[in-house]
């Protein structure tokens, strides 16, 4: 018998990756992924003024445009943001630089004696000004102003930089829980709701339709009835539970593989691109990685990775469990379908409450969700690896998971038994309790 | 040797099935007939063991039937239970293994059968790609793939063409030959004369009529005279045992009500011009059934 389990489970899985669909998909979602990652690389790729430089008009009326260059130079070059300017003195007439600029993204910027402020400057600019850019020239600006101060007051370079530095303010917290990883930790949230939560949400819409349309097309087709007849329901049960898991898992492990692939690709040719905007990208995620490193998050997650993989695989047996005792229950896809709406709703409160468990850092309620079946998979390793649980809290998520699995599993087989055979919705909920009762 | 004994089964409140006893020797088709809903399927579904009955027993060869022995009985459902999405081959497979057969075993006589059906070429064909009769040859050569020891046939000619249905009967004596126990469950009342020897006729999961169909006829007592003359069909119907008058293209079928009344019509007929036939048969089992189960009904 244990060779027709073993059999069923084989079918059901070369059923689903056997086809030519599966390929297909796949093919696309490697190209997508290694797209995405590489998104920027590929915008700049198929061309753009991404890399040319703005070009900055400055017609200098007071004889400081070295000056004035030199410290552009040194501001910019110390914001990421800015991206590439282009300084150029002229001598030219406002209304004839006017024209230059016109469609363009390039400035226009005077600089002129001030009686009241020293130094005064108009910034002219064919549409809105972006404020980095802003914010850089109006520095140099000031420091231009600090120098004309400094040359024709005979004060001296450090008595300028006192005069006009802003006021020191210090904030200190006295609140000593509060964590210093501030950011780490927003980083560490958002990053495991897209890269564990939101596919977990995905994969577990996959799974239920999966094990929906399967149970589902055995019972209308009426082949259930030769299936039962030969093996045991119990082991056609546990054929569609570990089949449609086993698939999503592998799916799952193609897409890590995926995203692994298209994060090499971003690595070797990271040297060879002289693309400003991608190496940007690449600079951040090393960062970001940096950043998370210094939290001691990677320690954290390292240390928590087996419990969070065992909570995910656990959580989707219960939802694999549930959905095919739903599957059981109806007569079509249609009505499974309105039948499993509660199961996906209750995965979007999972999917909220995790996002919500950085905002309120330590609440009970968020804790308590983080040990019910279902929901744990969700909210259990956001909220440990936000440093909100123990790894304690992780493994007991898992003990209740394992439990609820087992108690799933035996009263789910109750009504499986019944509803596999049942092609009729009369009195369909007395007949589910009623199964509950039999052993 | 099928024997279900003293058989319940209760639907909530609902008596699917009353106390229904019969036996299926090695060797032998037995027909299981009634009405929809009468509860041939449940008791169908009780054989394999699909549902529990609430009394009684049913065992093959003296052993109870459980997945021990299911592998030795094969079944063909009234409704398609054809994957669709499958080909003709792996769907041979899927329940070929099912039914604890060995690949290769499949193969080999998926393709004497394919062969035998005329319906070699359609081995890789998706099941969907079929059309209902060939469909059903399908399903049927996938219930008999395994040589089965027991075999249930519900509606087995459902959707065919006359050639087929004799194709199919020749496969089904084959069985019968090798010894194998075959339950027959049809509405067509003329396939099941043609092949079982016992039945049992169900109304309401009550057996209202059960035994040999041959004494089940010769109980029933009715007999037809068929007559090819020139007759009057009022006076002949003045004759005493006569019940009623039917006229069948040139022929007459007169319904009597026992063999006792053979003498008043052959009198009546013997007078009359362009005598060609006078033949007695016994009654139909559809009008057995129909006057069985109809009354049953009307009551």
């Amino acid at each position: 018998m244990k060779n027709k389990l073993k059999f069923l489970i084989k079918q059901s899985i070369s059923k689903k990756i056997g086809t030519k669909w599966f390929k297909v998909v796949n093919v696309l979602l490697c190209i997508l992924i290694v797209a995405m990652s590489n998104l920027d690389r590929l915008i700049t790729f198929f061309g753009g003024d991404f890399n040319k430089p703005t070009k900055v008009y400055v017609k200098d009326e007071i004889g400081y445009y070295n000056e004035f260059e030199s410290i552009f130079s040194e501001y910019s070059k110390n914001i990421k943001d800015i991206g590439k300017y282009k300084l150029e003195k002229t001598d030219n007439s406002i209304k004839k630089l006017k024209k230059k600029i016109e469609d363009k993204d390039d400035i226009i910027i005077t600089l002129k004696k001030s009686d009241s402020t020293y130094i005064e400057s108009d910034i002219y600019t064919y549409d809105v000004i972006e404020t980095v850019p802003l914010q850089v020239f109006n520095a140099t600006l000031n420091g231009l102003k600090s120098k004309v101060v400094m040359q024709t007051s005979g004060l001296s370079p450090e008595e300028i930089v006192a005069i006009t530095s802003n006021v020191t303010i210090n904030t200190i917290t006295t609140n000593k829980e509060l964590d210093s990883n501030a950011k780490a930790k927003d980083i560490i949230s958002t990053g495991l709701i897209l890269i564990v939560i939101i596919p977990f949400f995905l994969f577990i819409t996959v799974l239920t339709q999966m094990i929906g349309a399967e149970v589902n097309d055995e019972k209308s087709t009426k082949s259930m009835e030769i299936i039962i007849s030969n093996v045991p329901p119990k082991y056609h049960f546990i054929s569609k539970i570990l089949s449609s898991t086993s698939f999503v898992l592998l799916q799952g492990v193609l897409i890590f593989l995926y995203g692994a692939f298209a994060l090499v690709l971003r690595g070797l040719f990271s040297n060879i691109s002289s693309l400003t905007a991608s190496n940007d990208v690449t600079n951040f995620i090393k960062e970001t990685y940096e950043l998370v490193k210094a939290s001691g998050a990677i320690d954290l997650l390292l240390k928590g990775l087996p419990f969070i993989l065992l909570l995910l695989v656990l959580n989707m047996l219960v939802y694999a469990i549930v959905a095919g005792v739903l599957a059981s229950m109806t007569t079509n896809i249609e009505d499974y379908q309105q039948l499993q709406s509660p199961m996906m709703i209750i995965m979007i409160l999972g999917y909220y409450v995790a996002m919500m468990a950085s905002v309120f850092d330590g609440s009970v309620f968020v804790k308590i969700v983080s040990f019910i079946p279902m929901l744990s998979a969700m909210v259990a390793p956001v909220i440990y690896m936000l440093g909100q649980t123990t790894l304690l809290d992780l493994i007991l998520s898992n003990v209740i998971c394992v439990v609820a699995v087992y108690f799933a599993y035996v009263f789910g087989l109750r009504i499986y038994k019944v509803g596999i055979l049942n092609y009729s919705s009369t009195n369909l909920w007395k007949k589910v309790f009623r199964s509950l009762k039999e052993k | 040797m099928l024997k279900v004994e003293n058989v319940t089964k209760y639907y909530g409140d609902n008596l699917a099935v009353d106390n229904l006893s019969f036996e299926v020797k090695d060797g032998e088709i037995f027909g299981l007939l009634g009405v929809n809903g009468a509860g041939k399927t449940t008791t169908f579904r009780m054989i394999l063991g699909l549902l529990d009955r609430n009394n009684g027993s049913i065992t093959l060869d003296g052993e109870k039937i459980d997945y021990n022995n299911t592998d030795s009985i094969g079944f063909l459902t009234e409704e398609r239970s054809l994957l669709l999405k499958l080909t003709v081959k792996e769907q041979a497979i899927f329940y070929g293994i099912l039914k604890g057969m060995k690949e290769k075993d499949i193969l080999k006589k998926l393709d004497y059968y394919l062969d035998r059906f005329k319906i070699s070429e359609y081995k890789d064909r998706k099941i969907k790609e079929l059309s209902k009769g060939n469909q059903q040859k399908i399903q049927f050569i996938c219930a008999i793939l395994n040589d089965p020891k027991l075999l249930i046939l519900d509606e087995p000619f459902s959707g065919l063409d006359p050639l087929n249905v004799e194709e199919f009967m020749s496969v089904i004596r084959e069985f019968k030959k090798k010894g194998s126990s075959i339950i027959f469950s049809s509405h067509r009342m003329e396939h099941v004369e043609m092949f079982c020897e016992k039945l049992v006729i169900l109304v309401k999961g009550k057996s209202v009529l059960s035994g040999n169909l041959k004494q089940i006829k010769k109980d029933y007592g009715k007999k037809n005279i068929i007559v090819d003359a020139s007759l009057d069909i009022s006076e002949v119907k003045k004759i005493k045992g006569v019940n009623d008058v039917v006229k069948n293209s040139n022929e007459y079928i007169v319904k009597i009500e026992s063999d006792e009344y053979i003498d008043n019509v052959f009198n009546y007929v013997k007078k009359c011009k362009n005598v060609r036939k006078f033949n007695v048969e016994d009654a139909s089992l559809n009008e057995i059934f129909v006057s069985t189960v109809g009354g049953m009904y009307e009551e």
